[in-house]
């Protein structure tokens, strides 16, 4: 290489570390860069970890003996919904997004995700969603229903603010993971390095993929429950409440709509982890690469037919369990299919004892068991004795711990020298698992048979010479030895390691471009340059490449203008097709985070103003975020990326990111509003006569709703058009007549249900729901067409670069959509029942 | 049981075995549908272990036995074998045996003996309805008759309970706003414990019952026994515990068939004297337990409706439990 | 940069065999559950039965059709194998993704079935 090559590097090199300098100092909070958040998000995770493995060690404690009363029944209660709910919704959703935020922009050879500061809101978000709900346990306010938290006891039998902090705390970081979700399909589909078309996509990426739509499907169910739920709570209305028409069945379906795909949320990528680490420590490319994409979609698929399999004992009609049974027992091949995979590949290659390898192997030992406790408790007649026993206790300990918790452990000593560039301790690492492996299954195993002897679930103790005693005891010292082994490996992650050397570059002799990683670690662009991907283990089949990537010859080498940017390329074939701008640094993500919490927070405590104002601010900091931050106009329209490709700076419509962001976003709302109409139409199953004789709205508030949300649509698509042939008036009239309308749809919406009373009876109570689920839809779309509008006489939206407009038109597709539904539901349904 | 241990298997079957007995336990079995249940489990789990150590042995033969390389082909064999063709046989075979049972053990009973019971937090209220019409209101116990089939109905006054005799079978929920049914058909004779299987609030771990299973004409007298009204005091104590009794407005809540206490919130006591145990469940039926059960009561079952009568002196304590203990 | 509409189509036919499968799940649950709770007679499921039977016919049916969609674009071209960088090679892993995901979506249809043909009541 000539000096003078070397100069022009090292300038582009300068450049790029002005563009992706971490922040110092207090100002370091506000970077919003993939690394940084991820490295947060993982650790605000794993805090929770060990917070809700404290509390695990209480129940245990409590439990080692008969008529112990080391917790008051009360405590007990709190202890163990915590343990449950911070174990599924504060470690092993969020650990996998914290991962995927982190590793997944390296993996693709990416400088960043899409959206950056959807990342750092969703982490703020859960930060404080988080602080909150475990913070409740130290005021003896915690939440004591379960994790499940089946109305009628937590509508209406338990005393305190327990249920509103679950709800409210929780569905908050629902939000999160959704953000999250768009955040990583968008990533994945569409800011791959050229060349890696869908067939050389890394297995992560593919079980990230899967992962993310099924957030997008699984969550908002359980959002819309949640709704249903505080109305109960808060206004009395009586969705749960038999003696008024409501059902508590609904709840269980609707939360197990989201709990069982949830299970595979958490389970499927950490076999992601698995599938990228048996391929480098087996040092052969993985057996069987289009069975795991099967096994992936297809689990995807099956587990959203697996939710009544938690309802086998409610008493459904046994046709119904056996559909439920039938897709439980289905899923299972898919799983199996994963597992024969890995096992073939160990067969394939030649196999490193490694302490990765040593938690691999751990997690397969324990979760295959797991899976077969599974099957049996999908056949229903098992399931009727194994429901809510201590064997399903242990049989989803198999499955979470040996599914989730070794491979993530196996992942942490995998991927640990991402982060520091130094090693973990092999000597501890196996100390850790051994202690680990042997703690767990002493823990765990016995629990199969207290289960089996007769003892439920979530009892806060038992009584002498029932057969609980000793298997009891055994599991608590198991415990304990699980606990040590955390410590061990947690330990192990901390201790300082200052004078420890730093390891290889590419420890592992891995295949994927995670490992371009440069050791030490101090460059804060990601990759020098985006190469270009000819296979699915590039750094073992494409010679060069680390020295091409690391001397800038690829893509988008330099920073010309200062400014973050990254590659997006096509969803299929990964061909460029625009050179995206990231936003940078800021404060707005927390200041968003902070106020959109607020609302929640203070809506606990039914303090109304506070909340009011936290959420206007919230809207506020968020329409200056999109403002400052978004669909900025580029100073130029075409950008060299090098590699003599010139890519545009600004694209809109669905080759933009934002376009798909908000597709995927609605998919999801959508959902939640599916939920609202099935609770709808479920109430009509229960009920001989719903809609009861003569309570409906009448047609014509409705028939006036749904003309004006019709109106306001069809302009709001015209302005469109007219914004791109440049026909301002035409667009600001439109716009402007598109507002009242809606405005007017709205009104008529509410208006509609006005002579209901919604604490008199469930129908009034859906009704209601429905109709304000689907004004509040269209308000959200008068705030975007006025915000449209600001953006146009600003200047921010011209006929050449509209985004914004292209996106509020495709919001309005599905509000306008879901004002449809809703009117044809409320005031249709009734003519034809 | 007498079995010959003969070689380890054996060893280890007996140790299962004796992992599984008890009163609660769903493996010592007792009735129809608990036989069939415990049957399937113990197929299956015999399956489950055959693979398990099939799957395992197989990867530590690939991770330390010949951790070498092996052909491709021999690989994608294994994963189409392994993976694929072997679970869907043994998957199928299953479900459709699963399937097979579930019209068995949900067929109603068209059993001449109804029971009802209903959930409260945290006891159980009981109605037997015999063939005849007659109805007798009881609490936090089940009798039944060895070797026929009842029909029991289930409900629930407040939150979600489960009804759950592990011996005699599977679990159903008893629904507010709902009537939820199983049938029992017990087997054999003897003592036996239910419990509530569903999260029910604070003393959930509070909640369960004795089981007796008599012979057809022991059952027949004790159910006679039971529609008698209760027994009037007879000695000078109990002649006290009946007054304190109802002095302390015990039969607003509580009802003693032939007394003025009528009251249908708690349990009926008209014979509780004679039932196995106190408390739904939890204590032995004694005249200390019906002492301490009156002065402590949110201390034995925290968070209970019925007041705690602390206030009592120890000796009216015990003259409302030897009162008590009378109502056989 | 301009995509040929037939190559876009792919990547949705890949969920096109589940979705099947969730379709009849669907149907088949909601039929049952409606019938039991509006319908039935007695307890008799009758009607329910032949309807999920019509379902399972009907998806098996689909299911055949995106199987052999898949099986043309698996098999169309020369026998690369699927790793290749091309759209040869994207064209051909997709085909056999998306047979093995009807394979899988076949059986758990057959699975879905099975409920109604051994059961024949609303108990």
């Amino acid at each position: 290489m000539s000096a003078e090559d070397e100069a022009i590097r090292r300038d582009q090199e300068e450049r790029l570390l002005q563009a992706w300098k971490t922040p110092t100092g207090w100002r370091y909070w506000s970077e919003v860069n993939n690394t940084q958040v991820g490295l947060w998000y993982m650790a605000a995770a794993f805090s929770f970890f060990l917070f809700a493995g404290v509390l695990a060690l209480l129940i245990r404690v409590q439990l080692a003996f008969p008529d112990n009363d080391f917790l008051s029944a009360d405590k007990y209660n709190q202890v163990f919904t915590l343990h449950g709910s911070v174990m599924m919704f504060l470690f092993a959703v969020p650990i996998f997004e914290a991962f995927s935020i982190y590793v997944l922009p390296q993996m693709l050879g990416s400088r960043d995700l899409p959206f950056p500061r959807l990342s750092a809101y969703g982490f703020w978000c859960f930060v404080i969603g988080g602080v909150f709900v475990c913070g409740s346990i130290f005021f003896d306010a915690a939440p004591k229903g379960g994790w499940f938290m089946y109305p009628p006891l937590t509508t209406r039998f338990q005393e305190g603010l327990g249920a509103d902090i679950w709800l409210l705390g929780l569905s908050f970081i629902e939000v999160a993971s959704i953000a999250a979700a768009v955040e990583l399909i968008v990533g994945i589909l569409k800011c791959r390095p050229p060349g890696m078309r869908i067939n050389l996509m890394p297995l992560y990426a593919w079980y990230v993929l899967v992962v993310g739509a099924m957030i997008l499907f699984a969550f908002p169910p359980l959002i819309a429950g949640d709704l249903l739920f505080e109305l109960e709570r808060m206004l009395d209305w009586p969705f749960f409440d038999p003696s008024r028409g409501g059902d508590p069945i609904l709840w269980q379906h609707l939360f197990w709509i989201f709990g069982h795909p949830e299970v595979y949320i958490i389970f499927l990528p950490s076999v992601a982890l698995v599938a990228m680490m048996v391929p480098t420590l087996a040092r052969t490319p993985i057996v069987g690469y289009s069975w795991i994409v099967l096994a992936a979609v297809g689990t995807g698929f099956l587990s959203f037919g697996l939710w009544v399999h938690h309802m086998f004992t409610t008493g459904l009609p046994g046709i119904s369990l056996g559909f439920f049974s039938a897709a439980s027992v289905a899923v299972a091949i898919p799983t199996g299919v994963q597992i024969f995979c890995f096992l073939a590949t160990l067969v394939a290659g030649r196999v490193a004892r490694t302490v990765p390898m040593l938690f691999v192997s751990g997690a397969l030992a324990i979760f295959v068991l797991g899976g077969l406790t599974g099957v049996m408790v999908a056949i229903a007649p098992f399931d009727f004795q194994a429901h809510d026993t201590y064997f399903v206790v242990a049989h989803l300990h198999y499955v979470l711990i040996g599914g989730m918790l070794f491979p993530v452990f196996a992942g942490i000593a995998y991927f640990y020298p991402l982060v520091g560039g130094k090693m973990l301790s092999p000597r501890l690492g196996r100390i850790a698992f051994w202690l680990m492996f042997v703690g767990f299954n002493v823990a765990f195993l016995p629990m199969h048979f207290t289960g089996l002897r007769g003892m439920p679930r979530r009892v806060f103790t038992y009584p002498e010479g029932l057969g609980f005693d000793g298997l009891n005891l055994i599991s608590t010292v198991g415990a304990f030895i699980l606990a040590a082994g955390v410590l061990v490996f947690a330990w192990d992650v901390v201790r300082p390691k200052g004078r420890q050397p730093y390891g290889p570059r590419n420890p592992w002799n891995a295949g994927t471009l995670e490992w371009l990683a440069e050791v030490p670690p101090d460059k804060p662009w990601g990759v020098r340059s985006v190469p270009v991907i000819e296979s699915r283990y590039p750094l073992w089949e494409q010679p060069d490449l680390v020295r091409n990537v690391d001397a800038g010859r690829y893509y988008i080498p330099d920073a010309e203008e200062r400014k973050r940017e990254t590659l997006v390329t096509s969803v299929l074939d990964a061909e460029p097709e625009e050179c995206l701008r990231l936003p940078g640094p800021t404060y707005l993500t927390i200041a968003a985070a902070a106020s959109t919490g607020g609302v929640f927070i203070f809506s606990t405590f039914h303090w109304w103003w506070a909340a009011a104002v936290s959420g206007l601010l919230g809207l506020a900091t968020i329409l200056v975020w999109l403002w400052t931050g978004t669909a900025l106009v580029p100073e130029k329209p075409w950008k060299d990326v090098g590699m003599e490709l010139e890519l545009p700076l600004y694209r809109s419509g669905p080759e933009s990111v934002g376009w798909w962001a908000m597709f995927i976003t609605m998919l999801g709302d959508s959902t939640a509003f599916a939920s609202l109409v099935f609770g709808y139409f479920f109430y009509w199953t229960v009920h001989d006569d719903f809609p009861p004789e003569g309570a409906g709205p009448d047609l014509a508030w409705p028939a006036v709703a749904a003309v004006c949300i019709l109106g306001s649509w069809l302009l709001t698509l015209g302005a469109r058009s007219w914004n791109r042939e440049g026909r301002g008036t035409a667009f600001t009239v439109a716009l402007g007549v598109a507002v009242v309308l809606a405005v007017a749809g709205a009104a008529a919406l509410l208006i509609a249900p006005a002579g209901l009373d919604p604490t008199s009876h469930v129908y009034p109570a859906i009704v209601w729901v429905l109709m304000i689920w689907a004004a509040l839809h269209v308000g959200l779309g008068v705030v975007m067409q006025g915000y449209v509008l600001a953006r146009r006489w600003a200047g921010r939206l011209t006929a050449e670069y509209d985004i914004d407009i292209r996106n509020v038109a495709l919001y309005w597709h599905f509000a306008a959509a879901t004002a449809g539904v809703t009117v044809a539901v409320v005031a249709g349904f009734p003519l034809v029942g | 049981m007498a079995l010959r241990i003969a070689s380890p298997t054996g060893a280890v079957l007996v140790v299962l075995v004796a992992a599984c007995d008890g009163p609660q336990s769903a493996l010592d079995v007792a009735g129809d549908g608990a036989t069939r249940i415990a049957d399937l489990f113990w197929g299956m789990a015999a399956g489950a272990a055959v693979i398990w150590i099939g799957v395992v042995g197989l990867a530590v033969y690939a991770t330390r036995v010949r951790p070498g390389e092996h052909s491709g082909r021999t690989a994608k064999l294994l994963l189409i074998g392994g993976g694929v063709v072997f679970p869907t046989i043994v998957l199928t075979g299953l479900l459709s045996y699963g399937l097979l049972l579930i019209p068995e053990l949900r067929e109603p009973s068209d059993g001449r003996l109804i029971v009802s019971v209903t959930g409260e937090q945290w006891w159980w209220r009981v109605r037997y309805e015999t063939a005849d019409g007659r109805t007798v209101e009881l609490a936090n116990e089940l009798r039944l008759p060895v070797g026929e089939a009842v029909e029991v109905r289930l409900e629930s006054r407040d939150v979600i309970h489960a009804f759950w005799v592990p011996s005699l079978a599977g679990k159903i929920d008893m629904v507010p706003g709902r009537v939820t049914r199983l049938s029992l058909k017990p087997t054999r004779t003897g003592e036996f414990r239910g419990a509530c299987a569903e999260y029910c609030g604070e003393s959930h771990a509070l909640m369960a019952f004795p089981v007796a299973v008599m012979e057809p004409a022991a059952f027949a007298a004790w159910l006679e026994d039971q529609h008698a009204l209760a027994a009037p005091p007879s000695t000078p104590e109990t002649e006290r515990g009946a007054r304190l009794f109802m002095a302390m407005g015990c039969g607003s809540c509580h009802a003693v068939r032939g007394t003025a206490a009528a009251g249908t919130i708690g349990p009926d006591l008209t014979h509780i004297g004679g039932r196995a145990s106190l408390g739904a469940g939890i204590l032995v039926n004694d005249v200390d337990a019906f002492a301490r059960w009156i002065a402590e009561t949110d201390h034995v079952k925290p968070g209970v409706r019925m007041p705690a009568f602390g206030m009592l002196a120890e000796s009216d304590l015990r003259a409302l439990g030897q009162y008590l203990e009378s109502l056989q | 940069m301009v995509k040929s509409p037939r190559l876009r189509d792919s990547l949705w036919m890949l969920i096109a065999a589940p979705t099947i499968w969730s379709l009849h799940f669907l149907f088949s649950y909601v039929t049952a559950a409606v019938w039991c709770a509006k319908l039935a007679e007695g307890a008799s499921l009758g009607g329910a039965r032949t309807a999920v039977a019509m379902y399972s016919a009907a998806a098996i049916a689909a299911i055949g059709a995106v199987a052999h969609y898949g099986w043309r674009r698996h098999c169309q071209e020369t026998r690369h194998p699927h790793d290749v960088p091309t759209s040869h090679g994207r064209q051909r892993f997709l085909g056999f993704a998306i047979l093995l995901l009807a394979g899988l979506s076949a059986v758990a249809v057959v699975y879905g079935a099975l409920p109604a043909a051994f059961i024949a009541s609303c108990h």
